[in-house]
């Protein structure tokens, strides 16, 4: 009966999508919602089908560092499959595996990389046991939805309660940490070497007290939120030293110290075109959860060298000089871009191109709220490109700011303040509003081809 | 040896910041500073004492409709003090929402007023559509005066507002402040209201310094404010006047 309900509600995932596509939608989670309305039982029986399965779960960084996986795992000759763009529920990961059923109700693709909600682990680890499970922090998000962190906690370790499966997590968070406690097949990845936080920031630190015995975590360094080399004073638990250790500053670079079972030390480096710390983290939890599955070097520097962010989110264009793109859209997410900048101790131009167009908002008041004078003060900036409808009241905001205003400069249209970067031996920052990013990331793909 | 310190009181910053007014006191500061004066700004929080004696300049910035009803509840006790600054000269710079609270009310569509501060006689009615975009006009003396100096923004309100004093001025693109009479803001001796923001005063050099030398003048140290280097500040201001169509000699 289970049967041929699962037969069933493949059947209609399959009408669905052909349904979807005629009327020229695809890649919504509607087939998996009605598939597994109709046979919830299906989804496990085309999980048991694989040969292998990473679930990539955590607060933060999982669509990242599992799209990062993805891309150093999969090669025409054993590809493998994933759910883009976050569709992280059952009814997702259905939907991700429905397209690649053959018309048995076999799988055609028999590796799979998934990216699952942490409420959602448990209820796919009842039943399938996946073969490696990514956990890449557990902070404070989303109170509404799962009460607090530590019901988030109790979640994953109830998800995570199954011998066979191996996890990998961040030895950086003290959390995170905890769930591989007295489990074996556990291993960790770390930030060994990074710009730290000279002092805790104002910011919520979820783990810094002992989940034994409650006193707060001592931290000898921090790296950020709760991240960082902690241990409790009444000597319950510390940070485990890190299979896989990174060592970034700042650059597109990783540099991975591997320590194997037998002692061996290996070290490489993984260039990913995506910018900041948090992304850092994502690259080394993917290439550790890549050589953890027995990936080469080899592999795993082109598959991250092949990753595309989303456009705007900090990618690299690389050339001379290697230009960085990023959207800016409300002061908000300006100044977390800024804060990105500032990490960068490196000299640079950073170039802002300002339309007013309806999409990117016509009133651009809000380039005054800002933090630019922070920036402006601290930021090893050597000169400023202004383009964009907007350009010169960017440029009088940057004036006010405190930049010498024979540092700004105008250009009316946005390819000549690329054209003007050219030949520049420091990075160059190209901050855009929306109507302005896709221009720009035409040209700067036109000029890294 | 002189205090070159001129004060201006910020009312509100929490409430009364929809338009990033922290830009027209970044300007007025900088512009301060280039003539050796400081700008000693002093933010004043909803339930706070405000003291105007020692207060050379006021600053009120834009806000919902909620938040100009709760300050508008905050300032009454201070209204007489307010209307004797007016009366003796203090320059008052009122934004968008502060314009339309230093009237009697402002009737929201529903009929229901909020009242004001009653320091003018200037009225607010809401209606449909906002006026909203880029917006250019001659700026004309309080005497009716004119010298064809223009004033640029952005405009963004639905309350349409009317009032007998001289407008800030003439309205070339754009509605102003009421879309009919083609008149934009209000001036009454210190007093500058209006509903120009972007913010204003970046992209309007002239109007900040005059704003500045009549605090200095309200202060009892009139002064004339030397040149700065306002090229590109009037690069701005003539791009919007571009984008707008509107030609000026």
């Amino acid at each position: 009966m289970k049967r041929l309900r699962a037969q069933a509600a493949l059947w209609i995932g399959w009408l669905v999508t052909i349904l979807l596509r005629l009327v020229g939608r695809r890649g919504t989670s509607l087939p998996g919602l009605v598939a597994s309305r109709v046979s919830p039982d299906l989804l496990f029986r085309l999980l048991s089908q694989l040969e292998q399965c990473v679930v990539v779960t955590g607060t933060n960084g999982k669509t990242t560092t599992s799209a990062l996986l993805y891309s150093m795992l999969t090669d025409d000759e054993h590809p493998w499959l994933t759910n883009r763009g976050g569709a992280n529920l059952l009814q997702g990961l259905l939907g991700a595996l429905l397209p690649h059923v053959d018309g048995h109700g076999r799988l055609r693709v028999q590796r799979a990389v998934l990216e699952v909600d942490e409420a959602t682990l448990p209820r796919i680890t009842d039943h399938y046991h996946p073969t490696l499970i990514v956990v890449t922090n557990v902070v404070r998000d989303q109170l509404d939805r799962y009460g607090e962190v530590d019901g988030a906690l109790a979640l994953l370790r109830s998800g995570l309660q199954y011998p066979g499966t191996i996890l990998l997590t961040n030895a950086d968070d003290p959390l995170a940490t905890s769930l591989g406690w007295e489990r074996e097949l556990t291993y960790y990845y770390g930030m060994e070497e990074c710009p730290v936080d000279a002092a805790p920031r104002n910011e919520v630190r979820d783990g810094a007290f002992c989940l034994i015995c409650g006193q707060e975590l001592h931290y000898e360094r921090y790296i950020y939120g709760q991240l960082g080399y902690y241990s409790c004073g009444n000597g319950h638990f510390d940070r485990p030293e890190p299979h896989y250790g990174g060592k970034t500053n700042s650059s597109f670079e990783v540099v991975i110290r591997e320590r194997t079972n037998a002692g061996r030390q290996e070290e490489f480096a993984v260039q990913a075109g995506v910018l900041g710390l948090y992304n850092d983290y994502n690259v080394l939890a993917a290439a550790a959860a890549a050589r953890l599955l027995g990936r080469s070097l080899r592999h795993i520097q082109a598959g991250a060298g092949r990753y595309e962010a989303p456009l705007g989110r900090m990618q690299l264009f690389p050339g001379s000089p290697d230009r960085i793109l990023a959207l800016i859209k409300n002061p908000t997410g300006a100044n977390s871009v800024l804060r990105t900048l500032e990490a960068d101790e490196r000299d640079k131009v950073v170039c802002f191109a300002i339309n007013d167009a309806d999409a990117d908002g016509r009133d651009v008041s809000w380039l005054w709220d800002i933090d630019l004078e922070w920036f402006v003060a601290t930021a090893r900036c050597q000169s400023y490109i202004c383009a964009g409808t907007r350009a010169l009241d960017m440029a009088v905001r940057l004036a006010y700011a405190g930049v010498d205003r024979e540092a700004i400069r105008i250009s009316g249209h946005l390819p000549d303040m690329l054209r003007m970067t050219s030949g520049l031996t420091v990075p160059v920052y190209v901050l855009s509003t929306y109507t302005a990013l896709y221009p720009l990331g035409e040209e700067l793909r036109g000029a890294t081809r | 040896m002189t205090d070159k310190t001129v004060t201006l009181a910020h009312l509100f910053p929490e409430l009364l910041n929809l338009y990033a007014d922290q830009g027209n006191v970044s300007v007025l500061r900088r512009r301060a500073q280039a003539r050796g004066w400081t700008l000693n700004v002093t933010p004043v929080k909803l339930g706070t004492q405000v003291d105007l004696g020692s207060v050379d300049m006021i600053l009120l910035g834009g806000g919902s409709d909620r938040e100009q009803q709760l300050v508008g509840r905050a300032l009454a006790p201070y209204r007489a003090d307010f209307a004797a600054a007016i009366e003796a000269g203090m320059p008052i710079l009122a934004v968008c929402g502060g314009y339309q609270l230093l009237g009697r009310y402002y009737e929201l569509q529903s009929g229901e007023r909020i009242p004001g501060l009653e320091l003018l006689e200037v009225i607010t009615r809401a209606d449909k559509g906002r006026l909203i975009g880029n917006i250019a006009i001659e700026w004309v003396a309080a005497d009716g005066e004119s010298d064809g100096r223009t004033i640029v923004g952005f405009e963004n309100h639905a309350g349409r507002t009317f009032h007998d004093y001289a407008p800030l001025g003439r309205v070339l693109k754009g509605f102003g402040n009421n879309g009919r009479d083609h008149q934009e803001g209000l001036q009454y001796k210190g007093v500058v209201g209006t509903y120009i923001h972007g913010p204003l005063l970046p992209k309007n050099p002239h109007l900040a310094d005059h704003l500045l030398a009549q605090a200095l003048a309200f202060k009892g140290c009139p002064e004339t404010l030397g040149a700065l280097d306002d090229a590109l500040e009037w690069r701005a201001h003539h791009a919007v006047l571009g984008m707008l169509g509107v030609k000026r000699g």
